[in-house]
C-alpha cells in the first residue's frame, strides 16, 4: 500500500516536475521572442532628391512587430558604414511606426554636422527592442549628389515664363502705339494739386521714400514717382527736401532728383544738400524726419515706399502740421495708419501702378496691361480650383503647389 | 520775455543734477562708488532723454530738438561702426590679408580671391563722391539692384502669388449632404454648416472683389464698379481689423517707457 | 559705357540670381551665399557714403548759421564721439575694450539709443489714438467700416462686456479669420505680381529709374 503511495506521490510529483519543466521552458522560449523583433524589411537608400547633395534618404517597411505580432519595437536605429562589411555606426534613430530617415548635413567640411557629398555609404536598420536590435540586410552603396534643378519648383518656372512672355508681349504692343487705358488714381491726380498748393503757400514739399533699400520694388516705384515731382517742383521752382534712411537710396535719389530739374530745364536750381542722409535706425529717422515737419511746415508730404510701425507717428505729426499728405506702401500692416491719417493713399499694388502712370513711358504702361491680364488668369485659376475642390479634383490643385 | 526759457533750462538743468545725486546713492568718491555715480549718471540721462522725447507730444522744443539730433548723430555712428566690424573686420579682413586680420586681432580664414568683387564694388561706389567720376558709383548700384531683382523674380511668384492662388481652392459647400440635410441641421454656430459655407463664400468673394479693385486698365463701372466697390469694402474691414490688432502692442510699450520712469528712475514702484 | 554697362551687370546678376533660386545643387548654394555676403559688405562703403552727406548738411547748416544750427553741433558731437568710442583709438588712451565692446560704446547703446527707440516707438500709443479719432471724425462711410471692424478687434478680450462679449470675441476671431485673410490674400497677389514685374523690367533693363540721367 505504502509502496502505491509513495509510486503515485513520485508519478505525481514527476507529472508536475515535467509540467513545470515545460512550462519553464515556454516562458524560456517566449523570453527569446519578446526579446528580438522581426527586423525591418525592404530597406532602400537613395540619393534625396531636389537637394544639394549632402544629404541620403533611407525608407524601409516597419518591422512585423511594430504596432502588431509582439509589438515590442521601441526605435529603430540607422545606421551607417563606409564599407559593406564595416563597422557600422549608428547615425540617427526613428520612432515606432516610421518608414523613412533623411541622413542629411552641412555643406561645410569644417564643421561638426557635415555630410561628404559623392561619398559611397552602407545603411542598415535597425528593429530595436528593450533587449537588443535586429538588423536588416545592408543596403548600399549610395551617395548623395546635387541636383540642377529643384522638380518641386516647376510651377514656379512655369509661371516665370509665361509671365514674362505676357509682359514682353504687352511692352511690343504698347511701344507699337496702342492705346492703353489706365484708370484714374486719386493719389496721383493729386500729386499736380498738392504741388501747386505748396507753392502757393511758399512751402516746401517733403518727400520720404520709405525704409525699403534701392532694390526693393516699393522704393523703385517711389523714385519714378520722386523724378516727377521733381521735375514739378522744378517748374513751379517750389523747394523739395529728401531725407533718406538707406545710404544707397539717397544717392539713388540725388540722381533722380538731379534728371528732374534736368528735364525742367533748371538743372542750376537743384541743390544736393536737399537730398541727404539721415540715419538708418529706424526710430531716430523718424524723430529726425517729425522735426523737418514741425519746423520747416511743409505744405505736402508724400510717404511712397517701405514702411513699418514708424508711418503713424510721421503721418500723424505731418496730419497735425497741416499738411496735405499723399501716401503709399505695400506693406499691408502699414496701410491702415496710411488711410487714417492722409489724404491720399495708393494701396499696395497701386503704388506700382502710380509708377507706371507718372512716369508716362509706354514700355510701363504695357507691363501694367501685362499685370492685369495675369490677374484675369488668377481669377480662372481660382475659380477652377474651387470647382476642382468640390468635386474631388485633387490634380488641379496640385498643378499649383510649390516648395515641399 | 527771453528770460523764460533761459530759467527753464536752469531748472532742467538743476533737476538732472539732483537726480544724478540722489541716483548716485551720495556715495563719497573712491574705487567702488565711482561705479554709483557713473550709473547715476546714465539713468539721469536715460530718464532726460525719455522724458525729452514725450515732451514733443506738447510741441517741439529745445529738449526735443537737443534728443533728437544726439539721438539721429549717435545711431548713424552706431551702425556705421556696426557695418564695419562685424561686416569689414569680422567677413572682409580675415578672407583678405593675414595682416590686417593680426592687426584687428580676428582669426585670418585664408586668401579668399573673390572677396575682391565687393570690395572693388565698395570703392567704385565711393567714386561718387569725385565729381567725375559719378557715373561708375553705377556699376555697384546695378550689381545691388539686379541682384535683389533676380532673387525677388522667382520667389516672390511662389511665396506670394502661387501659394496663394492654390490656399484659395477650397470647396465652397463644407459637409454638403443635400439640401434637406442642410436645412434640418440648420445651426448659427461658429463650427456649423452655415457659417463654414458662408465663411468659405467671404473668402472667395473677398478675394475675387478684392482682385478686381486691383484692376487698373479697365474702367470700373456696372457689374464691375460693383465688384470693385465690394473689393475696397473687404479691404477697409481688413485695415480695421489690422488696425484694432496693433492697439494693445502700441499701449504695451507706453507701460513699458512709463515703468522705467516711474520704476528704474524715481523708484516709485517696483 | 555709362549706360550699357550697368545695364548688363542688372541684367547677368538678375538672371543669375533667377536660375539660383531653382538649382538646388551645392555649388549654387555656395554662390548664393557669397553673393549676399557682397552685398553686405558693399552696403557698409554706402554707409560712408551716408555718413558724408550727413555732415557735409550739417556743418553747411552751422556754417550759414541757419535756424537751429546749435543742434547740428549736438548731431555732430554724437556722430564724431560714437565712432571714436566705436574705433580702436581707444586703445591709445589705455582701454583694454575697444570698439563695439568699449565702455562708452556700449553705455551710449544702453543709455541713449535704447530710451530713445523704446520711446519713439512708444509714443505710437498716443498716434494710434489721435489717428482713431480722427477716423472718427471724418463720417466716412468707409472710415466707418474701417473703425467698427478696429472696434470689434479691440474689443475682443474685453472682460466687462459680459455675455456680449462671447459674440464680440466670436465676431473678431471670424473677421480675422474669412475677410481678414480674404483682402490680405488679394492685396498678396497684387503685390507679388507688381514685384514680379518690376524686377522682370529692372533685369530687362526697362525700369531704369535707379541709375538716374546722365
Amino acid at each position: 500500500m505504502l509502496k502505491h503511495i509513495i509510486m503515485l506521490v513520485l508519478m505525481v510529483g514527476l507529472m508536475t516536475a515535467v509540467g513545470w519543466a515545460q512550462e519553464e521552458g515556454t516562458a524560456t522560449d517566449s523570453v527569446v521572442q519578446q526579446t528580438l523583433a522581426a527586423p525591418p524589411t525592404n530597406v532602400q537608400a537613395f540619393d534625396t532628391p531636389n537637394d544639394n547633395g549632402h544629404s541620403i534618404t533611407i525608407e524601409w517597411d516597419i518591422s512585423a512587430d511594430d504596432g502588431q505580432g509582439l509589438n515590442n519595437v521601441v526605435k529603430y536605429l540607422i545606421l551607417r558604414s563606409a564599407t559593406p562589411d564595416g563597422q557600422f555606426a549608428e547615425i540617427g534613430a526613428a520612432t515606432p511606426g516610421a518608414t523613412t530617415f533623411k541622413n542629411s548635413g552641412v555643406k561645410d567640411d569644417e564643421d561638426p554636422n557635415y555630410f561628404p557629398r559623392e561619398t559611397d555609404f552602407y545603411y542598415t536598420v535597425s528593429a530595436v527592442t528593450a533587449d537588443g536590435g535586429a538588423e536588416s540586410e545592408v543596403v548600399g552603396p549610395v551617395r548623395g549628389e546635387g541636383q540642377f534643378f529643384d522638380t518641386r519648383n516647376g510651377p514656379v518656372l512655369v509661371g516665370c515664363l509665361l509671365f514674362t512672355i505676357f509682359t514682353i508681349f504687352f511692352i511690343r504692343k504698347a511701344k507699337s502705339g496702342a492705346k492703353l487705358y489706365i484708370r484714374p488714381l486719386a493719389g496721383i491726380d493729386a500729386v499736380d494739386e498738392a504741388i501747386g498748393r505748396a507753392t502757393e503757400m511758399g512751402k516746401p514739399i517733403l518727400y520720404i521714400l520709405g525704409l525699403g533699400s534701392a532694390a526693393d520694388i516699393a522704393t523703385i516705384a517711389s523714385f519714378t514717382i520722386l523724378g516727377r515731382v521733381a521735375k514739378k517742383v522744378a517748374e513751379y521752382q517750389t523747394s523739395l527736401i529728401v531725407p533718406c534712411y538707406d545710404p544707397i537710396v539717397m544717392t539713388v535719389a540725388q540722381e533722380t532728383v538731379k534728371t528732374g530739374y534736368y528735364d525742367a530745364g533748371r538743372p542750376d536750381a537743384y541743390n544736393e544738400d536737399d537730398v541727404f542722409f539721415l540715419t538708418n535706425q529706424q526710430f531716430a529717422y523718424v524723430g529726425g524726419v517729425n522735426g523737418i515737419m514741425v519746423r520747416q511746415k511743409p505744405a505736402t508730404n508724400f510717404y511712397l515706399g517701405k514702411f513699418y510701425a514708424e508711418s503713424l507717428i510721421m503721418a500723424e505729426t505731418g496730419s497735425s502740421a497741416g499738411a496735405i499728405q499723399i501716401s503709399g506702401t505695400d506693406e499691408v500692416t502699414q496701410i491702415p495708419f496710411f488711410v487714417v491719417a492722409c489724404d491720399y493713399t495708393l494701396i499696395g499694388e497701386e503704388l506700382y501702378a502710380a509708377s507706371a502712370y507718372l512716369g508716362g513711358d509706354p514700355t510701363l504702361l504695357g507691363t501694367l496691361k501685362g499685370q492685369d491680364w495675369a490677374k484675369a488668369g488668377v481669377i480662372i485659376s481660382i475659380i477652377l480650383g474651387i470647382i476642382a475642390a468640390v468635386t474631388g479634383q485633387t490634380w488641379f490643385t496640385e498643378l499649383f503647389h510649390v516648395g515641399n | 520775455m527771453r528770460k523764460a526759457p533761459i530759467i527753464i533750462t536752469a531748472v532742467v538743468a538743476a533737476l538732472f543734477v539732483l537726480s544724478w545725486l540722489l541716483k548716485s546713492n551720495g556715495a563719497v568718491v573712491d574705487e567702488n562708488s565711482m561705479s554709483a555715480i557713473s550709473q547715476g549718471f546714465w539713468i539721469t540721462l536715460s530718464a532726460f532723454l525719455t522724458l525729452a522725447v514725450m515732451s514733443f507730444l506738447y510741441q517741439d522744443n529745445p529738449f526735443y530738438k537737443f534728443a533728437e539730433h544726439l539721438y539721429v548723430g549717435v545711431s548713424a555712428a552706431y551702425w556705421m561702426c556696426m557695418g564695419f566690424w562685424t561686416t569689414l573686420v569680422g567677413n572682409l579682413v580675415p578672407r583678405l590679408s593675414e595682416g590686417l586680420s593680426n592687426w584687428f586681432e580676428v582669426p585670418y580664414v585664408g586668401f579668399k580671391p573673390h572677396f575682391i568683387i565687393p570690395l572693388v564694388f565698395g570703392f567704385l561706389l565711393l567714386m561718387r563722391l569725385s565729381p567725375k567720376g559719378g557715373w561708375i558709383s553705377r556699376w555697384s548700384l546695378a550689381f545691388i539692384v539686379g541682384t535683389t531683382a533676380g532673387l525677388n523674380l522667382p520667389r516672390f511668384l511662389s511665396s506670394d502669388f502661387i501659394s496663394q492662388i492654390s490656399a484659395t481652392f477650397m470647396p465652397l459647400l463644407v459637409n454638403w449632404q443635400g439640401i434637406g440635410s442642410f436645412f434640418s441641421d440648420f445651426s448659427l454656430s461658429a463650427s456649423g454648416q452655415f457659417i463654414g459655407i458662408l465663411s468659405n463664400l467671404v473668402v472667395f468673394l473677398g478675394v475675387f472683389c478684392g482682385i478686381i479693385y486691383f484692376f487698373f486698365s479697365k474702367e470700373h463701372k456696372g457689374a464691375f464698379g460693383v465688384a470693385s466697390r465690394f473689393g475696397i469694402w473687404i479691404l477697409m474691414i481688413t485695415f480695421g481689423a489690422s488696425f484694432g490688432y496693433t492697439v494693445m502692442g502700441r499701449i504695451s510699450l507706453l507701460v513699458g517707457r512709463l515703468t522705467f520712469i516711474m520704476g528704474d528712475w524715481l523708484g516709485l514702484i517696483s | 559705357m555709362k549706360r550699357e554697362i550697368p545695364l548688363l551687370i542688372v541684367f547677368v546678376a538678375g538672371c543669375f540670381m533667377a536660375i539660383q533660386f531653382f538649382v538646388p545643387h551645392a555649388s549654387s548654394e555656395y554662390v548664393y551665399e557669397f553673393v549676399m555676403d557682397w552685398t553686405i559688405i558693399i552696403g557698409v562703403f554706402a554707409m560712408a557714403l551716408g555718413i558724408w552727406s550727413f555732415v557735409k548738411v550739417s556743418l553747411n547748416k552751422i556754417n550759414r548759421r541757419q535756424e537751429n544750427w546749435q543742434y547740428s553741433i549736438v548731431a555732430m558731437a554724437g556722430l564724431f564721439g560714437m565712432i571714436v568710442f566705436g574705433s580702436s583709438i581707444m586703445k591709445l588712451f589705455g582701454a583694454t575694450q575697444v570698439g563695439l565692446e568699449s565702455y562708452m560704446f556700449k553705455h551710449f547703446f544702453d543709455y541713449v539709443i535704447i530710451p530713445l527707440h523704446a520711446t519713439t516707438f512708444s509714443l505710437l500709443a498716443f498716434y494710434i489714438a489721435s489717428a482713431a479719432f480722427r477716423a472718427f471724425k471724418a463720417h466716412s462711410l468707409m472710415a466707418t467700416v474701417l473703425l467698427v471692424s478696429a472696434l470689434i478687434i479691440m474689443l475682443r478680450f474685453n472682460p466687462f462686456l459680459g455675455p456680449v462679449g462671447e459674440y464680440v470675441g466670436d465676431g473678431a476671431a471670424w473677421i480675422l479669420n474669412y475677410p481678414n485673410m480674404a483682402a490680405k490674400r488679394a492685396i498678396g497677389i497684387g503685390i507679388g505680381l507688381g514685384m514680379v514685374a518690376t524686377a522682370l523690367k529692372v533685369i530687362l533693363g526697362i525700369e531704369r529709374g535707379y541709375m538716374g540721367s546722365d
